[in-house]
């Protein structure tokens, strides 16, 4: 209650805030610089094209250190006596979106895309055109019951936008949701090859498998014969076709299916102030609505501009967002499907100027916390009791989160050569027994051949763990499961990454 | 004797003035160069290239020394919109001096299409026709530019 309630204060401020921005509005403008909303949402007035091409591609070589796992999965269901079983492997530890495997190659994102104004000579009217071939989780489809994974071709943004009403620019289809600054940030400008954990555990939504699935307990901790709720697997079993990701519909990248109104407006001589409302489906880049409820989003942020243009604005920005909707899930064999809140919100600032870059961002989770591509249903179904033991039945599904992460780079003058540090954390299934934090430090270096090629190497440190390792509960031997849940995330090794990304 | 050196002096004089009265009627300046640049494309590109000429020009010489006139007629004539993204640069050059000349045919045609006209930035001047301007500013002596 005490968070929805805080939720509902918090959409309420954005809300406020957005309108506090209309109100000061001086002139609704051209503002571009640095703005992902105003950048992806619109094109230069008088200065557009009819139809630009445009795209990237990113290729990249990763390598994951981590240790096979030494013990089978134990959730809150009994296993009495644990059962080693060295050599199986567990999402964490492998790379995706394929994992089965912890070195490798990827294309990891292809993009090509049209946009510009159909009609030139009138600015009131522009469009967004964006398809992906690279091999990630939105375009990786994987059919749990046959593991017949494949890569597939994704449109991730097909969107209008009107231009007539002054200060409130209406844009339709599929586009990014306003949102964090990793989500809304084009993904070509990321200095870093991975998102933050924060970014990727509550933010990137993996859409359950709405059918309640169950989960037998085998020997090894996994669930045999199950249907979406797949166990460990040795490399054997992997390199023989079995899938650790057992969701059926792609990820989804950040995106939504609807209709937004924003607008940038100049304030004073330098500040430039944005917001954004929206109304989406809640189903990523799928076109349905089956559960007939809608996503809402809003944003807004503040900005001083320093100079320049694009995507490499200098300036000093700030902004907060919230996003809430729900979705349905069955948790319960028989028990037909259920709405679960699914809430999101966060604030941070970003910091660029020459050659420093800071940005720091904190993000709140409520409801249907991803805790693995392993367990597409069944731990947002599972029981977990609360870390004192009181053994209140709760899972994932209503389950809470936060994190927050913090990165700088230092463009090293007269060179082309930038150096990057990020440190992100996050928290999920907070106060529950199989509370799990995640910590990386990514340690990176590029080197940029020219405003549109670079060579970007990430190095990530990485300590993941249960929070509470030593949590008994009354009647379950769960110290026996979160400790085997422990055992097999220290096991968790750091990683290395290498990536090519050039835009056209 | 007295009186045919004052007819000469009178017609020699007459001359004078009739050489210099075009160059005076186009522009009042004393520019030692003159140039026309032209912008009739669509590619957006262009219009960058063309104030970054205009600028260049400016710099080369000393104050006074040149002047410059951009002629957008065609898909060009965005360049000269109210709205368009690089209305402070040409608000920056024409303080500094560039003319702006907006084609007036080009205008009537887009007001057609559109159903309304567009609002063209004060900094121009909406002439009878773009081609036509240069035209007359060639015949003037302007250099003509076409980046």
């Amino acid at each position: 209650m005490q968070n929805k309630k805080q939720n509902k204060t918090l959409f309420k401020r954005t809300m406020l805030g957005a309108a506090c921005a209309l109100a000061l509005a001086g002139s609704a403008g051209s503002a571009m610089a640095a703005n992902w909303l105003m950048l992806q949402g619109t094109e230069p007035e008088g200065a557009s094209s009819r139809a630009e091409v445009w795209g990237f591609i990113q290729a990249d070589y990763q390598a994951d250190y981590s240790g096979a796992n030494p013990y089978g999965f134990a959730p809150a269901i009994q296993v009495p006596n644990p059962v080693s079983v060295p050599g199986n492997y567990a999402a964490p530890k492998m790379l995706g979106p394929n994992l089965n495997s912890q070195a490798g190659f990827n294309v990891s994102r292809a993009r090509i895309g049209v946009r510009g104004t159909g009609f030139p000579i009138d600015d009131h009217i522009n469009y967004f055109l964006l398809l992906e071939m690279g091999n990630n989780g939105t375009t990786r489809n994987s059919n749990s019951a046959n593991n017949n994974a494949f890569t597939s071709v994704k449109a991730t943004d097909a969107s209008i936008t009107l231009n007539y009403i002054k200060g409130a620019r209406v844009r339709a289809g599929l586009f990014k949701y306003p949102g964090a600054e990793e989500s809304l940030q084009a993904i070509q400008a990321h200095d870093y090859i991975n998102f933050t954990e924060v970014t990727n555990g509550l933010l990137l939504e993996r859409f359950p498998n709405q059918a309640f699935t169950t989960c037998t307990l085998s020997a090894s901790g996994g669930c045999a014969g199950a249907t979406g709720n797949l166990g460990q697997y040795t490399t054997a079993q992997l390199q023989a076709g079995a899938s650790l990701n057992g969701f059926k519909n792609p990820a989804g990248a950040f995106r939504d299916v609807g209709i937004q109104v924003f607008d940038a407006f100049n304030v004073g001589k330098d500040w430039e102030l944005s917001y954004a409302g929206m109304i989406g489906n809640g189903n990523g880049i799928e076109f349905d609505n089956s559960d007939k409820s809608y996503d809402k989003y809003a944003y807004v942020s503040a900005e001083k501009k320093y100079g320049g243009s694009g995507a490499r604005a200098e300036g000093l920005k700030y902004f907060a967002w919230t996003q809430r909707g729900s979705r349905l899930l069955e948790i319960t064999s028989g028990g037909g499907l259920k709405s679960y809140d699914r809430n999101r919100s966060g604030f941070g600032v970003k910091y660029l100027k020459m050659p420093y870059r800071i940005t720091a961002e904190y993000i709140k989770a409520d409801g249907m916390i991803f805790v693995g591509t392993d367990k597409p249903n069944f731990y947002f179904t599972g029981t977990s009791a609360s870390a004192d033991g009181n053994g209140i039945t709760a899972n994932s599904a209503t389950a809470r989160g936060r994190g927050w992460y913090v990165e700088g780079g230092w463009y090293i003058p007269n060179s082309r050569v930038e150096l990057d540090a990020r440190f992100d954390t996050v928290d999920r299934n907070e106060d529950y027994a199989n509370e799990f934090r995640f910590n990386k430090w990514t340690l990176g270096t590029q080197y940029h051949f020219n405003a549109k090629t670079r060579l970007t190497v990430n190095y990530e440190i990485r300590d993941y763990k249960m929070v509470h390792p030593n949590t008994t509960l009354s009647g379950t031997n769960t110290t026996t499961a979160i400790g085997n849940a422990t055992a097999n995330l220290n096991g968790v090794g750091n990683k290395l990454g290498v990536q090519l990304t050039a835009s056209f | 004797m007295h009186n045919y050196f004052r007819s000469i002096f009178f017609v020699l004089t007459t001359l004078v003035a009739m050489a210099a009265a075009p160059a005076m009627a186009a522009s009042d300046s004393m520019a030692d160069i003159k140039y026309v640049m032209q912008i009739s494309d669509m590619d957006p590109s262009k219009q960058e290239l063309i104030l970054n000429n205009a600028s260049n020009v400016l710099e080369a010489f000393p104050p006074g020394a040149v002047e410059v006139e951009i002629v957008a007629y065609g898909p060009g004539l965005r360049l000269l919109f109210a709205q368009n993204v690089n209305a402070k640069r040409i608000n920056s050059l024409s303080q500094s001096g560039v003319k702006f000349s907006a084609c007036g045919v080009t205008l009537k045609g887009m007001t057609k299409q559109l159903g309304y006209e567009p609002k063209i930035n004060p900094d121009a001047k909406v002439v009878r026709g773009g081609v036509v301007r240069i035209g007359e500013l060639v015949k003037q002596g302007y250099v003509y530019i076409r980046p």
